[in-house]
C-alpha cells in the first residue's frame, strides 16, 4: 500500500524554482496546511497538523439550516487550523479575505509571483475539475495554488492524488461563491517557520484545545453532548418528522461521517493516527494505548454509519431501526468522554 | 436502480479515490482509497436525491407552474437564499421571478445578470 501511494506522489516545479511534492491526503484543510509546512521544509504528517490544529471536534446545530437540513459536523469550523496551526508551530503566517473578486485575483497573482504557494478557500461546486458527484454547494474546500498556467492555474487538491488545471473563471467562481459560510476569496501561506519547531508543546496545546472542546463547551450542541442529544434526535426522529424525512436526516448525519471532509468515520481514525505519532514523539505508552482507543471508537462510528445506511437503503424493511442506530452512537459518546477524560489527566502528566 | 448501484457506476466511470487513514497489518496508519460500503449508499442516495430534485423542477417548468429558472437554480444546487446573494437581490425578488408570468415579463439586464450567475447564455435560461 505504501509504495502505492508513493508511485501516485506528484512533483511540480513552483514559481521560486523549488519542487513542490504532492500528496494525496484524507481531509482537504488538514491536507493544505500540511503541504504549505512541507514546502518551507517542516516535516510535518497531514495527522499531525490534525492534531495540532485541534481539528477533532463534534457539534449537531439543530437551528443552522445548511441546504434544508441540520448542520452534522465531525471537525472544527472550517479555517481554523490552519492559523492554530502555524501559530502553535511558532512561525509566521498570512491570512487575508478579499470583498472584491478582482482584487482576490491580483493578490493571488502578485503572492504567486513573489514565490509563494498559497492556500484557497473555495466553493467544491465550481471547481469543475472535480467528478459530478462531489460537486455540491459547500463553500469549505481547501485548495493550493501553485503556479500560474495559460488561462488558468496549476494547482495542488489534496483530495486528488495528482495536480490539476483549474481555469481562472472556475477559481474565481469557486473563491467567491456566495451563501452560508462564504469563503470571501480567503487566501493563505506560511511566511516563515522556526528552523527546529516544538512539536511537543504544540501538540500539548493542540490536546488540551480538543479536550476542552469535546468535553466542557457549556453547550449542549457541543462534544459529547452533541452526540448524545443528536443520539435522542435520531431514535425520536421517525415519530416527529415521519418516516422519508428521518430517513434523509440520517443519511445527512452519515453522509456528512463518510463524505464530507474524509471517508469512513475518517477524523476519529485519523486522531488515532495522530496519537500514534504523538505517542512516539513522547515516548508514552498511554498515548498508544488511546490511539488503539481511538480505532475501536472509529470502528463504532463506522459501525453506525453501516447500520444507519441499511436503515435508509431498506426503508424499514430490515430489522435495523432508527433506535438502534441511536443507541449505537451512545456507544462512542461514552467511550470518547472516558478517552478525553484521560487524555485531559495524562497532559498534566506530560507536562512536566 | 438502487442508490448505492447508480454511485458505483458513476464512480466507476471518472475513477476518482478518496483516501481515508486505516490502520494496516502492523497496526501503524496509513491512508487507503477504497470507498466504505455505507459512504456509497448514503452519496448514491444524495446523487439520486439531486436527480429527482432536478426532474422536478423540470416537470413544474413544463407544467408551467414554474418559471425555467426553477429548472436552472435546482440544476445549479441552489436554493433561492444562495441565488439572492449570488446575483445580488433580495429572495423575495427572486421568489417572484420564479412565478412565470412575472419572469417573462423580466428586462435583459436583470436576465444577464440570472445568466452569468447560473453560467448559461439568456437563451439558455428562458428554456428546460
Amino acid at each position: 500500500m505504501k509504495e502505492a501511494t508513493a508511485n501516485k506522489m506528484n512533483s511540480e516545479i513552483t514559481v521560486s524554482g523549488r519542487t513542490f511534492i504532492h500528496q494525496h491526503a484524507a481531509h482537504c484543510e488538514s491536507g493544505v496546511t500540511a503541504a504549505l509546512f512541507r514546502d518551507k521544509g517542516v516535516k510535518i504528517s497531514e495527522a499531525m497538523v490534525f492534531g495540532v490544529g485541534s481539528g477533532m471536534f463534534f457539534g449537531h446545530l439543530p437551528f443552522i439550516k445548511w441546504v434544508g437540513m441540520p448542520i452534522t459536523t465531525f471537525r472544527s469550523r472550517p479555517r481554523t487550523l490552519f492559523p492554530k496551526v502555524a501559530k502553535r508551530l511558532g512561525g509566521k503566517f498570512f491570512t487575508k479575505e478579499y470583498r472584491n473578486a478582482q482584487k482576490g485575483m491580483a493578490a493571488l497573482r502578485n503572492a504567486l509571483s513573489d514565490g509563494h504557494i498559497v492556500g484557497l478557500t473555495t466553493n467544491i461546486y465550481w471547481l469543475s475539475y472535480f467528478p459530478n458527484r462531489f460537486r455540491f454547494q459547500f463553500n469549505g474546500h481547501n485548495i493550493i495554488a501553485l503556479r500560474e498556467i495559460e488561462n488558468g492555474f496549476r494547482v495542488s487538491d489534496p483530495i486528488l492524488d495528482h495536480p490539476v488545471d483549474c481555469s481562472t473563471e472556475d477559481l474565481e467562481r469557486a473563491r467567491f461563491a456566495r451563501g452560508p459560510l462564504e469563503p470571501k476569496g480567503f487566501m493563505y501561506w506560511v511566511e516563515t517557520v522556526v528552523e527546529n519547531p516544538d512539536f511537543r508543546s504544540a501538540c500539548l496545546a493542540g490536546m488540551k484545545e480538543s479536550c476542552y472542546m469535546m468535553l466542557k463547551v457549556p453547550f449542549p450542541f457541543i462534544g459529547i453532548k452533541g452526540m448524545r442529544y443528536l443520539a435522542k434526535q435520531i431514535i425520536k426522529s421517525p415519530e416527529k418528522l415521519g418516516f422519508p424525512e428521518a430517513c434523509r436526516r440520517l443519511a445527512n448525519v452519515v453522509r456528512m461521517q463518510e463524505e464530507v471532509g474524509t471517508g469512513g468515520a475518517g477524523f476519529r481514525f485519523m486522531y488515532a493516527a495522530f496519537l500514534q505519532e504523538a505517542a512516539e514523539l513522547f515516548g508514552s505508552d498511554e498515548l498508544a494505548e488511546l490511539s488503539q482507543e481511538m480505532t475501536a471508537i472509529g470502528d463504532i462510528w463506522r459501525e453506525f454509519a453501516v447500520v444507519s445506511a441499511r436503515v435508509v437503503k431498506q426503508r424499514g424493511q430490515s430489522e435495523e431501526t432508527f433506535a438502534k442506530a441511536g443507541g449505537l452512537m451512545l456507544i462512542p459518546a461514552g467511550r470518547e468522554e472516558q478517552l478525553f477524560k484521560e487524555l485531559y489527566n495524562l497532559l498534566r502528566k506530560l507536562e512536566k | 436502480m438502487e442508490p448505492d448501484e447508480i454511485f458505483r457506476s458513476i464512480a466507476d466511470v471518472d475513477g476518482l479515490k478518496r483516501g481515508q487513514y486505516t490502520p494496516n497489518n502492523q497496526g501503524k496508519y496509513i491512508l487507503d482509497t477504497n470507498p466504505s460500503w455505507p459512504e456509497t449508499v448514503v452519496n448514491g442516495l444524495y446523487v439520486s436525491d439531486i436527480r429527482a430534485r432536478i426532474e422536478e423542477a423540470r416537470r413544474a417548468v413544463l407544467a408551467g407552474q414554474k418559471s425555467p429558472l426553477y429548472y436552472h437554480m435546482a440544476r445549479r444546487q441552489m436554493n433561492t437564499a444562495i441565488l439572492a446573494k449570488t446575483v445580488g437581490m433580495t429572495v423575495f425578488r427572486v421568489k417572484r421571478h420564479l412565478r412565470p408570468e412575472i419572469f417573462s415579463k423580466l428586462k435583459p439586464s436583470i436576465l444577464d445578470r440570472y445568466a452569468h450567475a447560473l453560467v448559461v447564455s439568456q437563451e439558455e435560461l428562458k428554456s428546460v
